[in-house]
């Protein structure tokens, strides 16, 4: 059956989803092939991301109207709201769905999901998370499936899956309301790390109730979408003399003649959701406040003004504050467009509470900021497209929202040129069914492919090697430091008698591994950005920014181009040559050569290096001992050259020349 | 409950206990980019402990604390994180799933996650437990050159701690950092300078342990479970015998499903 696409205000909308469908399951592919690290912008400072926090806790929150709407539709038995039980569920349902299936992406070991029906830790609010949420899916599948039983003629079973329904929507409420306040509870167990505006003993009371606010909304602007969509008979708008005109001939939505604004029918309904929702809203604004006044930690973030006051501030006043002032004005009141836009409002503050709580909550504690990859919004995009498009094949096919619910009758074609049959065959052959979609994946499939493939990858270093072979064993050590082939001897065991026997190594080398007591120097210059590494990285940033003049608020935060080669991770192989700066400070007839490090040729030598340690006694105790060893402080008193040949096959000094 | 005492005082940030535990826990020794970008404290899947510099000439050791009320093991969803028979947090790889909830719920930052690997794992210091298992002291208390990890009983510790103290007078700030912070910890920490970057609460501070914050809503979960099933279907039952009373008959409302 071939459905005029052009009039169908769904197409487009559809098209995009079906695009980001195909993008999501190539980051899919990507993801279980080169694992989390590598596709994802999660660290140990952030370790849950959008997948976590966007798909599953906002994502459950804001399909919360399965159970509100069920109470009051079942329950309470409130006969407005009856009809919009059934889309409720399909909101619910795909929600749910969606969100365990992004999951699967999450976590680690996916495979592994069913551990927790087996493996118990009670005491765990993600325990209760996971398996109240599983069942509720559950049950939002055997709440929908009279609606697919019906049509797919199963009368019998349909009767009994009927007749069980207020049982389910029981079971679905007291599922729910454990699992809202233990999506909250979540959080919980990091008082230290979660920023004071969000953490709150009351969040788990919070959640609920706010999502409960908030997915009444979000099913408001789904009733008023799927009017506009597919109920444009039942359209009116309303004059500016106030008048109310059917507007029948609005099926043409290509004829605008009759004014922007087309109003949804149902107002009554919308406007007594809308209601409820606001006051569900207007009670968590006290919450909120009053959780305010009762913390004062949190009361002197807010008035800080950093980036988290401000978000709090957008997040309060877009989806609470607003929405709830929107739906007590008259004019308001009297449109189903400006109430759902109300609902879009409370809807992305609902969401964007979320994303606050269990992302943005964390940079300030973590140090690190967490910017999602192409990757992972791909799939968090793709898996709610395919929820989208689960909407519309489950609104088209079944009577979700319309009891009488039946698919249009192609219309007419009405070719006047030859133009139009291009037109036709993208109108008409190409975009309603199977040859649109294979379309769409031919084109974006692989280019998704090519973009979104991860090019992280885990360089290998090379490692400085150790200066030449030395030999702790002996008495007497040959100290090639620059590796000259030129040795000064050292009398390790008379110095380490001299400053106290086996504990004295730290005297001279100023950290001692056991069984090599003569560090290479890479053994502590490897992590330069440690804290507690030697080479002091902050100064060199803060230095460099200053010497060559660089902006910014924090100009040290602009000079890692500086060193690190642009465009590629900043690591040590990345990093310009020291010596570049550092030339005075290495001469190179004082330099140990170091091969393959860092494409540098030169460090600072151990001649200096050694020097240093032992210059400084070597001066104050030629003052102390002058009497005893008056050319201590003088250089030839070590430096008596060793020249290869005087070695043995096994370097054992052969002969000693006094220089 | 066996743990390590560690005197921040003693400490020349020579790393050796670093290079022990690479070498113990067969960890590699060389860091992926990755661990090196993200994490301040350097600690990762390939360190269970690094050495933090606090300033300029104080240095300590940062691993896993042990914690006595660790929240690790109350958020773990499928019991992989226990504590072991000396006091260690020990962790399962056959249950773990890959959630990362122990990773939220540490107030040290301590549970790290292999995040190079395709199959990951959490990774964390679990106080040598192979070597506590043969009555060895753990890889990094023994590397240390200066004496500054000391492994034994808590009450021992505490007690050696307290000797320091009486022993150098003004050596130290008279605090041991993890005996009531967080409801106490094995690993302890003495010290002549404040330890707020290791993760600890400031000085004088009440802190409680991650699980006490929990048990509120914890205690409260069976009750709202019980409460809204009860509630909600007698509410329900009310309702509809209610509205079959109104109409005179066993009309059987089911709502909109049979409009």
């Amino acid at each position: 059956m071939i459905r005029d696409s052009r009039r169908d205000p769904t197409r487009r909308l559809k098209d995009i989803l079906w695009v980001l469908t195909f993008v999501g399951i190539i980051a899919m592919i990507f993801r279980f092939a080169y694992g989390l690290g590598a596709t994802t912008d999660l660290s140990d400072g952030v370790p849950w991301g959008l997948w976590k926090i966007l798909n599953m806790v906002a994502g459950a929150a804001l399909a919360t109207s399965g159970f509100t709407i069920g109470f009051l539709g079942h329950v309470l038995h409130i006969k407005q709201f009856q009809k919009l039980v059934k889309p409720a569920i399909v909101v619910a349902f795909l929600g749910y769905g969606s969100s365990l299936f992004a999951l699967l992406f999450d976590i680690g070991l996916p495979w592994r999901f069913w551990h927790p029906f087996v493996y118990w830790n009670i005491h765990s609010f993600l325990f209760e998370v996971f398996w109240c949420v599983s069942f509720y899916f559950l049950v939002t599948f055997l709440e929908l499936s009279p609606t697919l039983l019906e049509r797919l003629g199963l009368g019998k079973l349909h009767g009994y899956m009927h007749r069980a329904a207020s049982v389910f929507v029981i079971i679905g409420i007291t599922l729910s309301s454990l699992h809202h306040t233990s999506l909250g509870s979540l959080f919980l167990v990091s008082p230290q790390r979660l920023h004071a505006l969000w953490y709150s003993p009351l969040i788990s009371v919070m959640f609920i109730v706010s999502a409960m606010g908030g997915g009444m909304m979000l099913l408001l602007v789904i009733k008023v979408l799927y009017s506009w969509w597919y109920e444009p008979d039942k359209l009116f708008h309303v004059t500016s003399s106030g008048a109310v005109v059917e507007c029948k001939a609005c099926a043409n939505p290509d004829d605008n003649g009759h004014g922007k604004t087309l109003e949804a029918p149902d107002l009554p309904m919308i406007r007594t959701l809308a209601t409820v929702a606001a006051g569900i809203l207007g009670f968590y604004l006290l919450m909120k406040v009053a959780d305010l006044i009762l913390r004062p930690e949190a009361m002197a973030t807010l008035v800080a003004g950093n980036w988290e006051s401000w978000l709090f501030g957008v997040e309060m006043v877009i989806g609470v504050i607003v929405p709830i002032i929107m739906v007590c004005i008259p004019s308001v009141r009297r449109s189903t467009v400006a109430l759902a836009s109300a609902g879009a409002m409370a809807a992305f503050g609902l969401m964007l509470n979320r994303v606050n709580t269990g992302i943005f909550g964390y940079f300030r504690d973590a140090g690190v900021i967490y910017v999602p990859t192409a990757i992972e919004w791909a799939i968090t995009l793709g898996v709610l497209s395919m929820a989208g498009l689960a909407f519309f094949f489950l609104v088209e096919n079944f009577s979700v929202f319309n009891e009488n619910w039946r698919k249009k009758g192609s219309e007419s074609l009405n070719i006047t040129s030859a133009f139009d049959h291009l037109t036709y065959v993208w109108h008409y052959r190409m975009l309603t069914g199977l040859e649109r979609v294979t379309l769409i994946a031919v084109i974006v499939l692989p280019l998704s492919w090519i973009f979104l493939n991860p090019s992280y990858h885990n360089p290998v270093f090379n490692e400085v090697q150790p200066p030449l072979a030395v030999d702790v064993e002996r008495d007497t050590l040959q100290l090639d430091g620059n590796r000259a082939g030129v040795s000064t001897m050292f009398a390790h065991a008379a110095h380490q008698e001299r400053l106290g026997g086996s504990e004295s190594c730290g005297v001279c080398h100023h950290l001692s591994l056991p069984g090599d007591q003569a560090t290479p120097c890479a053994e502590c210059h490897r992590y330069m950005e440690s804290p507690a590494d030697i080479f002091d990285h902050d100064a060199h940033k803060a230095y460099v920014a200053d010497s060559r003049g660089l902006g910014g608020i924090h100009p040290e935060n602009m000079s890692c181009a500086e060193c690190h080669q642009e465009h590629e991770a900043e690591t040590a192989l990345s990093a310009s040559n020291c010596f570049e700066c550092h030339q005075e400070d290495m001469s190179p007839t004082d330099a140990v050569a170091i091969q393959g490090h860092l494409g540098m040729q030169y460090a600072a030598g151990y001649h200096t290096a050694m020097h240093g340690v032992c210059i400084q006694c070597h001066d104050s105790d030629e003052q102390k001992l002058a009497y005893d060893n008056p050319e201590l402080g003088e250089c030839a008193t070590c430096h008596y050259a060793v020249q290869p040949a005087d070695l043995a096959d096994d370097g054992v000094l052969l002969t000693q020349t006094q220089e | 409950m066996a743990g390590m005492l560690i005197d921040v005082t003693r400490c020349t940030g020579c790393e050796t206990c670093v290079a022990a535990c690479v070498r113990e826990n067969h960890l590699d020794p060389v860091l992926a980019d990755r661990d090196k970008a993200t994490v301040p404290d350097g600690l990762s899947e390939n360190r269970f402990t690094t050495v933090i510099r606090l300033d300029e000439s104080h240095f300590a050791k940062k691993a896993c604390m042990h914690c006595e009320e660790p929240g690790c093991v109350r958020a773990c969803l499928v019991g992989g994180l226990t504590i072991g028979a000396n006091g260690n947090v020990e962790y399962d790889p056959d249950k773990c799933i890959g959630c990362r909830y122990c990773m939220l719920a540490c107030p040290f930052h301590i549970p790290r996650y292999e995040w190079s690997a395709t199959v990951p794992f959490m990774k964390k210091c679990e106080m040598c437990e192979d070597r506590l298992a043969q009555g060895q002291i753990p890889a990094c208390a023994e590397a240390c050159p200066h004496d500054a990890i000391l492994y034994g009983e808590r009450e021992f510790l505490i007690e050696q701690a307290n000797l320091r103290f009486s022993e150098n007078p003004g050596r130290y700030i008279d605090h041991i950092w993890g005996e009531h912070e967080f409801h106490g910890t094995n690993v302890l920490y003495i010290s002549d300078v404040d330890l707020i970057s290791l993760g600890w609460p400031a000085l004088n501070t009440v802190s409680h342990s991650i699980p006490h914050h929990t048990e509120t809503m914890l205690k409260a979960t069976p009750f709202i479970g019980g409460s809204v099933l009860a509630g909600v279907s007698g509410l329900s039952w009310i309702i509809r015998r209610r509205m079959e009373l109104m109409n005179g008959n066993s009309h059987d409302d089911k709502g909109g499903m049979e409009q």
